[in-house]
């Protein structure tokens, strides 16, 4: 079964270099069009002082040509020695600290997308044709077409406003013992059940409204993995031998996750990535956030940064798709 | 010639209902506008029209799919005329003469003492002013804000796409075409892409390009006219342009990588097949080949995107003016309403609410066409309901 895997890993891991490399360079080609003098504005404004946005250009190689100033933003990334300009502290330490709300963000939004996304749109396929079939397509079209900026507001109005089911200041200090580094992992492993009830009401609405558009199209992706599955040959013969109708559906079923799988590694590394305007919202100190404040103030060593997480992020993604698709599908190895 | 070809084809006829009518006599007009241009054009694509007009059965039998291109058609209608039915214009601020029009709660109205200079003169009129859906923080009617800002909505939405999925389009059939070096090429860059997460590639963009555009658009006043007509802006916003057109250039250079993908993937199986080798040792040219014969039969799931992505684009350009990028007043734009609204939440509530609910009904009508259109354009979903529609063939009605 595991033939030829790993030649395919090593085939397929060869083709991350490249990516890697070119996604830094994008973020290197848009810091260098700027019109705008960047360094002005880490010092401090247009009040900083000329010698100050000397020692600056001089400190991040701005007064050398640029294959020099992209291969010190590279080095300064791999030896984690490229200094935020805006804090003075290494720019994957930042990274770091944030990635983990980001990351307990996205694991939230992950559950709603599952508890949501899968029973309906199994629901969907079993009643297909039917008025609740209708119903849970039009359904799941709503959660995709809703952009995050608008049922947020909804939410919060909703259960924060009306009901107070969340918190939505600050965030709840991570539980003593780190094991995993996630705080609500972290929270019940430890069975710590105060700190853990904590984490859930601070993360719960912010990963809900994060996870109903996915929760959409993972709806829509099942029922028709499960209608393709269900219109196989296999099916026909399984129904002709008087099959009864839960085995059936059963064997149908078994055979429709398989490539609902593989999205759910994709959908993960989407929810990952697309926090930017929920954390923003909900006031949650994640990467996206990190990567908008990079924006707003022309911080490039930061943002090359985020957007390099961001890479290996979508890049492990499609590789553990990949994967799950060259275990499962042995053709796609060769 | 022609009359007896129709004789010799077997009368088949369906049950029509009024709708199925009215899209005939569309179809039928279009292939005679074709006609005009194009001798014999009608002759020559019977089969064609006839299964244009079996796909618009289809549709009319789908509630949903109705429902998006009924919405779809509102929104087009509006995009194109919903500055000139908006009430108020844009930069009419009432906020400069009644300071309690600002953030206006819905059903309100005021009394405004307007003087304004007109022409070199002082104008002094009295007026009152209705808020229907509430005010914005500048005073404005946000009705009239929601229908001007439907042009900007429009405008930017067809332009994207008519730009980024072209140009995707065009790399994925040439990269699927010849394969090899050219392939590994136009694909890694395409991956580059796909491996930056969108919306912060739009968001960098956005956040960086307009004051070049603006430069550029300062040098060139022929493109300043065209933006403010396209638009439907007054001179005086010829600054707030660069912004604007920024989100552009950003939402085109995201939107393109996709189609490369999906039209190459199309590409690699379509071009094994005998009809692409013939047109090949017929000695066709190659831009023929991969224009007039691959591209027709790979584009049916593409369409179904790019109407889907109609949609897509709506939600990130308004997402981008909620963060403040692109569209900044007075420029008319939904997005930047939520962001107003954002900002006095839940206070001014009717700020989010109402340009989110248009949001969400258009994107929602691009969508469901979407849907619809997949279901059309699926061969197997569209002879099935071709049996079901036949009340009676020759052959049936002997055996009957």
């Amino acid at each position: 079964m595991v033939a030829g895997l790993g030649k395919f890993l090593v085939r397929r891991g060869l083709t991350f270099i490249p990516t890697l490399i070119g996604v830094t360079l994008i973020v290197f080609i848009i810091a260098y069009v700027i019109p705008a003098n960047p360094v002005k504005a880490w010092a401090g404004g247009e009040k900083a002082s000329q010698a100050a946005v000397e020692m600056i250009k001089k400190e991040y190689h701005l007064d050398q040509p640029w294959y020099d100033q992209y291969w010190f933003l590279v080095k300064g990334l791999f030896t984690n020695s490229l200094l935020d300009p805006l804090n003075q502290e290494p720019v994957f330490t930042n990274i770091g600290n944030r990635f983990i709300v980001t990351f307990q963000l996205a694991l939230f939004a992950f559950l709603f997308v599952v508890i949501i996304g899968l029973p309906l749109g199994i629901i969907s396929a079993l009643k297909r044709n039917s008025a609740t079939d209708m119903t849970l397509r039009i359904l799941a079209l709503i959660f995709i077409s809703t952009p995050i900026y608008v049922i947020a507001y909804l939410f919060i109005w909703l259960f924060f406003l009306h009901w107070s089911t969340t918190t939505l200041a600050g965030i709840p200090p991570s539980p003593p013992h780190k094991i995993t580094h996630v705080p609500v992992i972290d929270a019940l492993l430890t069975l710590d059940w105060s700190n853990f009830v904590q984490q859930v009401e601070r993360f719960w609405l912010p990963g809900f409204t994060l996870g109903i558009a996915a929760a959409g199209v993972l709806m829509r992706f099942t029922r028709n993995s499960f209608l393709e599955a269900y219109s196989r040959d296999s099916t026909l013969f399984l129904k002709a031998k008087g099959v009864p109708k839960g085995r059936l559906y059963r064997h149908v079923l078994k055979n429709a996750l398989v490539p609902v799988i593989t999205i759910l590694a994709l959908q993960f590394g989407g929810l990952l990535a697309g926090t930017p305007i929920t954390e923003t919202i909900f006031n949650l100190p994640g990467i996206g956030r990190y990567a908008l404040q990079a924006i707003m103030y022309l911080d490039f060593p930061a943002l090359i940064g985020v957007t390099f997480l961001y890479a290996i992020v979508f890049v492990t993604a499609n590789l553990i798709a990949d994967i799950l698709y060259a275990i499962i599908d042995p053709r796609v190895r060769f | 010639m022609s009359e007896k070809v129709e004789e010799l084809e077997a009368r088949e006829e369906y049950e029509m209902t009024i709708l199925d009518r009215v899209s005939d006599r569309i179809i039928d007009a279009f292939a005679s506008f074709i006609n005009i241009f194009k001798k014999d054009w009608r002759r020559r694509n019977q089969s064609k029209i006839k299964e244009w007009k079996l796909m618009a059965y289809a549709m009319n039998r789908s509630p949903p799919a109705l429902l998006g291109l009924f919405i779809v058609i509102i929104y087009i209608i509006l995009g194109i005329f919903g500055p000139y039915m908006a009430p108020w214009s844009y930069d009419f601020f009432p906020v400069n003469y009644n300071f309690s029009t600002q953030l206006a709660p819905p059903g309100s109205t005021y009394f405004l003492n307007v003087t304004t200079i007109e022409n070199g003169y002082i104008v002094h009129y009295t007026t009152n002013i209705h808020y229907l859906l509430g005010s914005d923080v500048y005073g404005r009617d946000v009705v009239s804000i929601l229908l001007a800002g439907a042009r900007t909505a429009f405008v930017l939405d067809i332009f994207i796409i008519l730009i980024g999925p072209t140009i995707g389009i065009i790399l994925g059939l040439i990269s699927g075409y010849y394969g090899g070096k050219v392939d590994e090429t136009i694909m890694r860059i395409t991956d580059m892409f796909l491996a930056f997460p969108g919306l912060i590639l739009a968001i960098a963009l956005s956040a960086v390009l307009p004051t070049r555009i603006q430069n550029f658009l300062n040098a060139h006043t022929w493109a300043q006219t065209l933006m403010l007509k396209l638009f439907a802006l007054h001179a005086r916003d010829v600054n707030n342009l660069g912004k604007l057109l920024a989100v552009f250039v950003a939402l085109v250079i995201v939107w393109w990588p996709g189609y490369a993908r999906v039209s190459r993937g199309s590409t690699l199986t379509e071009k094994e097949n005998l009809y692409v080798e013939a047109a090949r040792a017929v000695g066709l040219p190659t831009r023929t080949i991969l224009f007039r014969h691959i591209l027709p039969n790979i584009i049916g799931p593409i369409l179904v995107m790019i109407t889907m992505d109609f949609g897509g684009v709506i939600l990130t350009e308004a997402g981008l003016s909620f963060l403040g990028l692109g569209a900044v007043p007075p420029i008319p734009d939904w997005g930047n309403l939520i962001n107003q609204g954002s900002q006095y939440f839940p206070q001014a509530w009717w700020l989010v609410a109402f340009p989110g609910i248009v949001i969400v009904t258009v994107v929602l009508g691009w969508n469901l066409l979407g849907d619809g259109l997949r279901d059309v354009l699926d061969p197997r979903t569209r002879r099935s309901l071709e049996f079901k529609l036949k009340k009676k063939s020759k052959g049936g009605e002997s055996s009957a």
